[in-house]
């Protein structure tokens, strides 16, 4: 799985490309962190290059977008493949999902 | 028939490759593979994860065949017996700051196939997986 980063001001934008599996979920997850650390406020999880997405990648992205919302920050999954998007429709973590900006 | 046998997480990738050249030769739609795949990363990482105490030694088996019904993946374990159907289903309507972290993974399996049935046989879980072809 690659990871691409853009950071604009206090926003960042991860573009995920392969299978957010386990191993991928804490790729994922380091990115994330990483991305807080470096003063992000605003953490776009870019899935339109995402090719699966399972229960480990669905627990980082619920983690983190509780975290920064305690902290008035946000993070917000964009962009699923029709296959991710049933994952999160099935999870209910559709609330989760913004039109591509 | 292909049968791939796993002991450990890391074996994975060789049953994923598996599972491709199976569905590549047989032109199955992508849909079907797609929810197989889903089903086998949930119930492997549930098997590798809690099915067995430190310095076990977990032989898990993978069998993936096609009938007229439909695509039947059949994995066996030697874990600690667990039905993965007595798993309460999590309330997926709760406002995500309610959500519990975790606990989907047998949802999502659920969700997925088309049948799903456990045993317990010698020792051994067994389930087994079918997802219909046709819509």
């Amino acid at each position: 799985m690659d990871i691409k980063k853009i950071v604009t001001g206090n926003t960042h934008e991860l573009l995920v490309a392969g299978r957010i599996d386990g191993p991928g979920a804490n790729q994922l997850e380091e990115e994330i962190l990483a991305s807080i650390r470096n003063g992000g406020q605003n953490v776009y999880v870019n899935l339109s290059q995402a090719s699966f997405l399972c229960s480990a990648g669905l627990r980082v992205l619920l983690q983190y977008w509780r975290q920064m919302k305690q902290k008035q920050g946000l993070l917000q999954a964009t962009s699923p493949t029709p296959e991710i998007d049933a994952v999160l429709t099935t999870s209910g973590f559709r609330d989760m999902l913004v039109e591509k900006r | 028939m292909e049968t791939v046998t796993l002991s450990s997480a890391h074996d994975k990738p060789r049953l994923d490759e598996t599972l491709l050249s199976f569905a590549r030769t047989h032109q199955l739609p992508p849909r079907a593979v797609q929810a197989i795949d889903l089903a086998l990363e949930e119930h492997l990482t549930n098997v590798f994860n809690y099915g067995f105490e430190p310095g076990g030694h977990p032989q898990v088996v993978v069998r993936i065949d096609q009938d007229p019904d439909g695509l039947t993946v059949e994995i066996s374990d030697n874990g600690k017996p667990f039905n993965p159907l007595e798993h309460p289903e999590p309330d997926v309507n709760l406002p995500l700051v309610q959500r519990p972290i975790g606990g989907l993974g047998i949802h999502l399996i659920r969700k997925s196939v088309d049948q799903l049935a456990y045993r317990h046989e010698a020792g051994r879980n067994i389930l087994t997986l079918c997802k219909r072809l046709a819509n």
